[in-house]
């Protein structure tokens, strides 16, 4: 069996605007692959079709060779770019929620990832800044023990040093191992460490390299070929 | 099964603070209102008594004597059972909408539980259901305090003193909240339970295909509203008859297609169409 996520000829239209025109791409386990295109250019919808939160019109996802059912939600998590839960909750309610919900929640890391990101249990999330209401929905997300992470814009509207915490955290033991897809525009941030980049343009992908080939062997980094793609 | 008991406490929790807001509303509008009522009633009298030179037996032959029928068909008594029931109507829609539209992104969460998505379902359609179950049983709770009001307010010579369950039987409105059989209640609750899983149907149409799926959605409440009623509309237009007992078979048939119709629909589209 191989472990990643196939995505295979996604279509999907929002009212007549096509925004997705056959988007196949692959995710290895163990890699970080990041999908880069202009806003508007469905990141999002691709990412909220492989967690089966928005329906596609035509095409497969497979995570791990199988459909995704109620049981992948135990080896896949996405973090998108809103925290995904009440406002009035405590860290420490959301932390008993998790883990009354999901056996691969895992209580250790949690509070691990506490520390890292120095949040407090008594937080509310409501009275949380937007940088560590980011942290917060990265801790949520990461505190799985899941193969696979997707990762919507974690950079979005945060200050540097907040965006300097989180990305620390694609160079720890948090991520290792795992299969992450990441969305991003601060591509400065985390470009040493991406694996594979997916170009994504006018709903179909454009370009589909690995990051570190075209470093090696051409000398370009990734926005350098973003330039010659997007002809920027 | 046991992550349906966990949805739905944590519903019921999410709940809680605006039900408890509800019942103490509802708790001190009647009560005042029996207050100001009762009192009213013992002003006039002893108006009529003290200074007009009416005995009491005529008084109470006039107006009759006070009870508890005075209380409920009054808008201090309808009124808050009028706003508890908007309430809760409204939640049946608010239930759903305010994952999607609050100062979050709940949803997301919600949907992205490794449990079968017709927990959340059920869970929201319980908590309505036990919510209102709770509500009647506050009534009736509140029915016997506000007699208590009334007897401490209007001398026994002037009051005529009730069961809550003759007033229950004495008044249209209570009757149906607080059915009097077994048959009555299972009919008056099954009736208001296959209500919320048409509802939750229709608002999932609208999540799912959102301004074609309100179209979907009212037409689907229309072809069940219309299939429910139809053996009744028959026997009026004289097309067929049928015996009580027959009508209550169809009627139950018919409820069961309805709501299994309903479920069939609500996990497809939670499983395949519903958005974020």
């Amino acid at each position: 069996m191989n472990h990643m996520i196939e995505v295979k000829d996604i279509h999907k239209s929002f009212g007549r605007k096509k925004v997705l025109k056959g988007v196949s791409f692959t995710a290895q386990k163990g890699e970080i692959t990041c999908l880069i295109g202009v806003n508007g250019v469905g990141k999002t919808t691709v990412m909220n079709a492989i967690m089966n939160l928005t329906p596609m019109n035509r095409g497969e996802i497979l995570i791990d060779g199988e459909k995704i059912n109620k049981r992948s939600y135990e080896k896949i998590t996405f973090i998108p770019d809103t925290i995904t839960m009440l406002p009035t909750m405590r860290i420490q309610d959301a932390f008993e929620f998790m883990n009354d919900y999901y056996n691969s929640w895992n209580q250790e890391r949690a509070e691990e990832l506490l520390n890292f990101f120095r949040l407090q249990k008594s937080d509310r999330i409501a009275e949380l800044s937007k940088g560590n209401k980011a942290k917060a929905n990265l801790l949520l997300g990461l505190a799985l023990d899941v193969d696979y992470v997707l990762m919507d814009e974690p950079f979005s509207g945060i200050d540097i040093f907040s965006r300097e915490q989180i990305a620390n955290v694609f160079t720890s033991h948090l991520i290792e191992d795992r299969g992450v897809i990441i969305t991003t525009h601060e591509i400065t941030d985390i470009e040493h460490l991406i694996d594979k980049v997916v170009l994504l343009d006018n709903g179909i992908v454009v370009k589909e390299f690995n990051a570190e080939e075209v470093r090696e062997e051409q000398g370009k980094s990734i926005v350098d070929v973003m330039r010659e793609v997007f002809r920027i | 099964m046991k992550n349906f008991f966990k949805l739905l406490n944590f519903e019921l929790n999410r709940f809680m603070k605006l039900f408890i807001i509800l019942l103490v509303t509802i708790a001190v509008i009647q009560i005042i209102g029996t207050i100001i009522l009762a009192r009213s009633y013992m002003m006039q009298a002893n108006q009529a008594v003290l200074q007009g030179g009416m005995s009491q037996q005529e008084f109470i032959d006039m107006y009759s004597p006070f009870s508890m029928i005075h209380v409920i068909y009054s808008l201090w008594f309808m009124g808050p059972i009028a706003i508890g029931v908007a309430a809760l109507m409204f939640y049946v829609f608010f239930i759903w909408y305010r994952d999607w539209f609050a100062r979050n992104t709940f949803i997301y969460r919600l949907l992205m539980l490794p449990t079968s998505r017709m927990n959340i379902f059920f869970s929201k359609a319980t908590t309505i259901m036990l919510t209102v179950l709770a509500m009647v049983a506050y009534q009736v709770i509140l029915l016997n305090i506000e007699k208590t009001i009334v007897k401490w307010l209007v001398p026994k010579v002037y009051r005529q003193d009730l069961r809550v369950v003759d007033l229950t039987v004495g008044s249209e409105y209570l009757s149906k909240v607080l059915p009097q059989g077994i048959v009555e209640f299972l009919i008056a609750y099954g009736l208001g339970l296959g209500f919320i899983v048409v509802i939750f149907t229709v608002i999932l149409f609208e999540r799912s295909y959102r301004i074609k799926g309100i179209i979907f959605g009212l037409l689907y409440a229309f072809i069940a509203f219309v299939l429910f009623v139809l053996p009744l509309s028959l026997q009026l237009f004289g097309c067929i008859y049928l015996y009580p007992m027959e009508t209550l078979i169809v009627q139950i048939v018919m409820w069961i297609i309805i709501v299994g119709a309903s479920l069939i629909l609500s996990r497809y589209l939670l499983k395949n169409k519903v958005t974020v």
